[in-house]
């Protein structure tokens, strides 16, 4: 597993993978993730080398489920892909262990951006 | 503290999601609501410092066209699951950029999409204070901000 999408909408989770194909990384294995809680069930089967999250899920928000990656790994790259990405959530997760916070709408380019220093 | 969010700011945010997610490029319109017969409702509420919801109605044939683009396919034939979870994440978007230039005390609900003939929706003690029409190759569709109706003081 290269990477893990969380996001309770199946769509969004389809347009990631795209954004991830369209950026040159076509070979990843990419996993997929409804929640938190899901998310990490799947953790225990391999560490990929980054999360992308959703932050407003049921069952589990982003935050909780991020909070809870940190607790057994302070280091594994974690971004937030949301559309609900004010000053003060920023802050929030960039102080809670986020590596980044990528607002929705974003384009290809965007996902290219901050998959390049990690994947690189 | 709590920041009004304009009209203005609304239609820009609903171009760049359409610009940005779906290479849509849409105008805004004069067009008055008028949504007949069978039609789709996305709705997420906002509740904290500020009270209200945002929708997004169309029919069902542009809500298939926006799940076509969401996904780079061909439109489905028919409204099915990945439709529904398209207008549902297209107002997520919508109404998490209305939050976000609001306020941080202000929680963003999961959408909720309604699909059918002739219906009405209600949100209890609100009232409509913007309605935004938008001009697409697919028709017309429209946005609307729904604030708390305060009482009036005696």
């Amino acid at each position: 597993m290269d990477i893990l999408v969380v996001d309770d909408s199946k769509i969004m989770r389809s347009i990631l993978q795209r954004a991830i194909r369209q950026a040159g990384y076509r070979g990843l294995n990419v996993c997929e993730a409804e929640n938190g809680v899901q998310a990490l069930e799947r953790l225990r089967d391999g560490t990929p080398k980054l999360i992308l999250s959703d932050w407003n899920m049921p069952e589990m928000s982003g935050l909780e489920f991020l909070k809870q990656v940190r607790e057994t790994d302070t280091k594994l790259p974690f971004g937030f892909v949301t559309s609900e990405c004010s000053p003060e959530m920023r802050v929030l997760a960039m102080s809670s262990g986020a590596t980044f916070m990528l607002s929705k709408p974003f384009s290809p380019q965007d996902i290219e951006e901050v998959l390049i220093p990690i994947l690189h | 503290m709590v920041i009004e969010v304009s009209q203005s700011t609304v239609v820009e945010i609903v171009e760049s999601i359409f610009a940005t997610m779906m290479e849509i490029d849409v105008f805004v319109s004069d067009s008055p609501l008028c949504v007949t017969g069978d039609r789709m409702t996305a709705t997420v509420y906002l509740e904290g410092e500020w009270n209200g919801a945002v929708s997004l109605e169309c029919n069902r044939t542009q809500a298939c066209q926006f799940a076509g683009r969401f996904l780079s396919m061909d439109p489905p034939d028919a409204v099915d699951d990945d439709v529904r979870d398209a207008l549902g994440e297209l107002v997520n978007m919508i109404g998490g950029n209305v939050k976000s230039v609001m306020s941080k005390d202000v929680r963003l609900s999961m959408p909720s999409v309604i699909d059918g003939n002739n219906y009405e929706l209600r949100i209890c003690g609100s009232h409509t204070r913007d309605v935004s029409a938008f001009q697409f190759f697919g028709g017309t569709f429209w946005v609307t901000v729904l604030d708390e109706r305060r009482s009036r003081p005696n």
